[in-house]
């Protein structure tokens, strides 16, 4: 062993060393944790969560013009849209119904919408206590998740 | 009763330490429970975590709450146990563990329960008697690891008391006096601790109490990974708490006879240059930082009740600076004061190595504690002895050792 290893075991700078690094990760600036309830965690701009049907900001109707095509476009065909004629046979939307529990989140149905209808959000906490909640309905899909907001 | 009845009452010692032992009592345990809190809150920043956060205002009541639920949880008995060393061991670790703390001088003049002039061998003497709770609580469980964790316990304790022991005799040697008061005292006279003058020693004392606290990395008495808790592994209930309670009771006498005897007990840093003087104004220094370090961490929280709570903390901190900036109370806390923050120090290394060092194995331990510790102790004081002798005497020192030279030379 030469002079300098030696030198190294008797004080002990290894440990020195190592007590050294464990001081500083208590800079709370290392702190990993997110305090799950309290901070939600933001996640990143194109994140395909919750799904949202978007009504016009001003009248309030919904943007959806009823054209089946999201419904053609789900690999899991699990998306399916009632609509009705009205007298002037326009196509008008009545129902919607978006089964979560099949759903893998591809976005498909969000490209293939011609307007600005449907679309993923970045809402995450869709967690249900039966598989009958997490069955959609349009209105739902309007208002979109409302996770209970914890507070002391 | 009447009125001279009572002051003479009053005046009787035995009112007077009994009054002093419930206080030092009641400050003691709930130092323990907050150490404990205090230590899951630096190793999980340490190991980039929060710690307890949900129980109260940055989990400051969780200690009160771990408390509450170990005395509701059931006290259970191994059928094939010795009932009566079972119930009986938790209890002999307790008050060995606490009993030691009479002695310890936490500040100067009354702030000392009783001083002996035995002292240092009476503190030595009650904290090996809490070896006993641990080993027959170990054997009378009738179970394996914490028989496997007692006999540990046993062979590591053993042979890092002697290195303690002797690191001690270091100290006693340069303070001639064995009464924790006197120790003190002489480091005041001298101008300076005793760590300056016995380094070695300080550091075999403080490795060997990590050892007789059975903290890390000396943990194998009750290593979680190799043991499942070592020798309290069949208790539960409040007694696993009072296992507990003795063990970071402990760890406080370590450090309070660390500090006593190597860094100046309640003297201040150099006590005796006047130029210093300015730090006899840190306590109320110290607690103004409290309550901003309180008052600019509190009030960012989201909570509104924590950011009250905190509000609160840090108005209460600077009404107590201004209290201990009294130069009645100031003098009076004075050396308490610095006690505790020695102890406190001592005590956050304690928690810091067990954030970084791994346990050492088993083999390893007693290759520390025998081939390492026990020589360099012993090297320690046969210096301290040589050198003191000849500090002292030197003449008588010359005269002494001439034979020895001239025959040396002559024979």
């Amino acid at each position: 062993m030469t002079l300098k290893k030696y030198l190294r075991r008797v004080f002990l700078l290894d440990l020195f060393k190592g007590l050294r690094l464990t001081f500083s990760y208590q800079r709370p600036s290392a702190t990993y944790t997110e305090q799950y309830p309290l901070e939600r965690p933001p996640v990143a701009e194109r994140y395909r969560g919750a799904p949202r049907l978007n009504s016009h900001p001003e009248t309030g109707e919904t943007l959806c013009i009823g054209c089946n095509l999201c419904a053609l476009a789900c690999p899991e065909n699990l998306i399916t849209v009632g609509t009705e004629r009205t007298p002037d046979h326009k196509k008008r939307l009545t129902t919607f119904t978006y089964d979560l529990s099949r759903c893998m989140f591809c976005g498909l149905c969000e490209d293939a919408c011609p307007g600005d209808a449907l679309e993923l959000t970045q809402d995450f906490e869709m967690a249900y206590y039966s598989r009958e909640g997490m069955i959609w309905d349009r209105q739902m899909l309007e208002q979109g998740p409302q996770p209970t907001r914890y507070s002391r | 009763m009447e009125y001279r009845t009572l002051g003479y009452l009053a005046e009787h010692p035995l009112i007077f330490a009994t009054v002093k032992i419930v206080i030092v009592l009641a400050v003691l345990l709930g130092v323990v429970a907050y150490l404990v809190y205090l230590e899951r809150k630096i190793l999980a920043f340490m190991q980039a975590r929060l710690g307890p956060m949900r129980v109260g205002p940055w989990g400051l009541l969780q200690p009160i709450a771990d408390g509450l639920k170990l005395l509701l949880k059931e006290d259970i008995i191994p059928e094939r146990a010795d009932r009566a060393v079972f119930l009986l061991a938790p209890v002999i670790s307790i008050v060995a563990a606490l009993s030691v703390f009479a002695a310890i001088p936490f500040g100067s003049g009354e702030w000392v329960i009783f001083d002996p002039n035995i002292g240092i061998l009476f503190v030595l003497a009650i904290s090996s008697l809490g070896i006993y709770g641990i080993l027959l609580g170990g054997w009378a469980s009738n179970s394996h690891y914490p028989m496997l964790g007692s006999l540990r316990s046993a062979a590591q304790l053993i042979s890092y008391e002697v290195a303690a022991g002797i690191a001690v005799v270091g100290v006693l040697l340069i303070s001639n006096s064995l009464s924790m008061v006197e120790i003190v005292h002489r480091q005041q006279e001298m101008g300076w601790w005793n760590v300056i003058l016995q380094p070695v020693g300080f550091v075999v004392y403080m490795i060997a109490g990590v050892a007789e606290t059975n903290r890390n990395p000396f943990d194998l008495p009750e290593a979680e990974s190799e043991l499942t808790g070592g020798f309290h592994t069949e208790y539960s209930g409040f007694r696993f708490a009072l296992y507990f309670l003795a063990e970071y009771a402990n760890m406080v006498l370590i450090s309070s006879i660390a500090v006593t005897l190597f860094l100046g007990g309640w003297l201040r840093p150099f006590p005796n240059i006047k130029a210093l003087a300015f730090l006899n104004y840190a306590p109320p220094v110290v607690l103004v930082g409290a309550s901003v370090f309180v008052l600019a961490f509190g009030l960012k929280s989201r909570v509104r009740g924590e950011r009250r709570f905190f509000a609160g903390l840090g108005v209460l901190c600077l009404i107590l600076a201004g209290v201990v900036a009294l130069p009645v109370i100031l003098g009076l806390i004075q050396g308490v004061f610095w006690f505790l923050v020695k102890v406190l120090l001592i005590l956050y290394a304690f928690i810091w190595y067990r954030a970084t060092f791994p346990r050492y194995r088993y083999d390893q331990l007693m290759n520390i504690g025998w081939r390492y510790m026990i020589p360099i102790a012993l090297a320690n004081l046969i210096v301290t002895a040589v050198a003191s002798y000849w500090l002292t005497k030197p003449h008588a020192a010359v005269y002494s050792a001439l034979p020895w030279i001239l025959r040396g030379r002559f024979a």
